[in-house]
């Protein structure tokens, strides 16, 4: 969806809805971030490790290997453990949320969500992982 | 008659002809105009994901370069209608202002007057989505349509755009189970949440028996705190229902401090009241609770002692050590009801691995249990393990306390 900006913070978003996936991307774009778009489980892995993004925003439904499988990989593979993670999910349950947060998860955000608050916590990541 | 026969093959040849064209041209005409589409919606939605994530008031007509065609107008509403249902808040208040300015308000609630019941119950279900305030009249009126869907989904829709006006037809359909599913309608409202809360404390008292059970099960699912005066005072209402709902709410909602008037539930001439009641002290997990809920667990009736033997069962250590001693119980039923609570809790089943501890304590321990579960004379499950478990210790140790003979007192289930 984009090419490399300098000075743009990389951002990379998985969901398994199109409508979603473009609709958050457009978000992000239209506030000065470099986005990038991934549909599965296997292509967030191999984005992560080649577009090295600032955060990965990730729904928990994906085809292939699911939100949880990722987050577990990227945690276990020294190259992308330190990657920032935000979940952005239709999966509102506490187990969900307290899993996704003990698999490393930086922050939690259900889904019907406020734009505002998403771009608040996502400024907020990236100031603690700067 | 051959001539006939040629004409006849001749007709139905031209007539499957015809159709065969027809329906070549109307998929290549389908298939163009899904094409236009998807050109259009590539243009268009960029530009509406750019006004919904916009800071500024900016209407979305201003965002578009030209006034819309029909067929972009459609294409605009579907991509709002979509994005409803990611966001929530000022984007979503976005989206119904963009639904009011593009006129796609006005033209479901017309379509709220179709002859039609299909397109009056997509125009509901649309409204719903769109959240306009302006919707709600023409929905309140939807609720009394003679078709159940387009009932069910303005009553949804009515949920979903909240706001004392809307909530209170819903309440109001409490009442009339003979055209509403109870059930449905509470679930819309439960899913509005908190906002519901005042409007069906003002109503209650308006409402018949079966809407008043219906709100006590609402008010206890969405743990309105504010239901708690009224649910304490339904405990005194003279129908049981209503009683029986309210002991049940005060549990979902989980305030320790209820746990007096449970107790005092406890003693309800009903049995459903009373198996309800202990059931909450369970939720509630308040140790005063304790005694009351032994003493429940003689009750004459059986849900009453399952519900008072499970909620000690899940009031930890000191709910467990209830039911320990309720193995000694004078009353057969309470001891019986104990066994299988223990045996529920796998509380038997550690006793039963502890017999063949190396630490003489713990193994006496698990003996005098054993023993005493015996003497409740629920020995079946003990005569299965004795006979099966895979620890020989344990088969020995078992078969020893089983040939013991039983204490006299035993009895069968009420």
């Amino acid at each position: 969806m984009a090419t490399a900006v300098p000075g743009r913070e990389r951002i990379l978003i998985a969901d398994g809805d199109p409508l979603a996936r473009r609709f958050v991307g457009a978000l992000l774009a239209n506030n000065g971030y470099e986005v990038h778009l991934a549909e599965d489980g296997d292509s967030v892995l191999r984005s992560a490790v080649s577009l090295k993004p600032r955060l990965l925003v990730i729904d928990l439904v994906l085809p292939g290997k699911d939100g949880f499988e990722v987050l577990h990989a990227l945690k276990g593979e020294p190259a992308t453990a330190r990657l920032p993670v935000l979940i952005l999910s239709v999966k509102d349950r506490e187990e969900d949320v307290v899993k996704a947060l003990s698999l490393g998860a930086e922050d939690y955000v259900s889904r019907p969500f406020s734009t505002r608050e998403l771009l608040a916590r996502i400024r907020k990541i990236l100031e603690r992982t700067g | 008659m051959r001539l006939l026969m040629v004409r006849v093959v001749e007709g139905v040849g031209g007539f499957l002809l015809l159709l065969t064209v027809a329906i070549v041209i109307n998929k290549a005409l389908r298939e163009m105009g899904e094409r236009l589409d998807r050109r259009r919606r590539a243009l268009l939605e960029p530009l509406v994901f750019e006004y919904l994530g916009a800071a500024t008031s900016r209407p979305l007509r201003d965002v578009l370069p030209e006034p819309p065609s029909r067929r972009d107008r459609r294409l605009l509403e579907r991509i709002l209608l979509e994005s409803a249902r990611l966001v929530k808040g000022s984007t979503q208040e976005r989206i119904t202002a963009a639904f009011e300015g593009q006129g796609a308000v006005r033209e479901a609630i017309r379509a709220l007057e179709s002859a039609r019941w299909w397109k009056r119950a997509d125009a509901a279900e649309k409204l719903g989505l769109m959240r306009s305030k302006a919707a709600v009249e023409p929905l309140v009126q939807r609720m009394n349509d003679p078709e159940p869907e387009v009932r069910i989904r303005a009553a949804r829709a009515l949920g979903l755009i909240r706001g004392r006006t809307s909530i209170r037809p819903l309440v109001g359909a409490l009442a009339d189970p003979s055209r509403w599913s109870a059930i449905r309608v509470a679930e819309i409202l439960i899913s509005v949440g908190s906002e519901a809360v005042d409007e069906l404390l003002a109503a209650f008292d308006t409402l018949p028996q079966n809407g008043r059970v219906s709100a006590l099960d609402v008010l206890g699912r969405i743990r309105g705190l504010r239901a708690l005066g009224l649910m304490k005072s339904c405990l005194l209402d003279p129908h049981p229902d209503i009683r029986a709902r309210a002991a049940h709410g005060l549990g979902l909602i989980g305030d320790p401090g209820t746990t007096p008037d449970l107790v005092a539930a406890l003693q309800d001439q009903e049995w459903p009241v009373r198996a309800m009641a202990a059931k909450s002290l369970g939720r509630l997990g308040d140790p005063s609770a304790i005694l009351p809920l032994r003493e429940a667990m003689k009750d004459r009736r059986w849900w009453v002692r399952y519900n008072s033997g499970e909620a000690l069962r899940h009031m930890g250590n000191a709910g467990l050590e209830a039911l320990t001693d309720m193995l000694s119980s004078d009353d057969p039923y309470a001891r019986h009801m104990a066994v299988a609570q223990l045996e529920e809790g796998r509380v038997i089943d550690q006793f039963v691995a502890e017999l063949t501890s190396s630490d003489s304590p713990t193994r006496a321990a698990a003996i005098r249990f054993i023993d005493k579960v015996t003497a409740a004379a629920r020995i079946d499950e003990r005569t299965r393990q004795a006979a099966t478990t895979a620890q020989e210790g344990v088969r020995q140790a078992l078969s020893h306390i089983l040939r013991a003979p039983a204490p006299p007192g035993g009895g069968g289930v009420r």
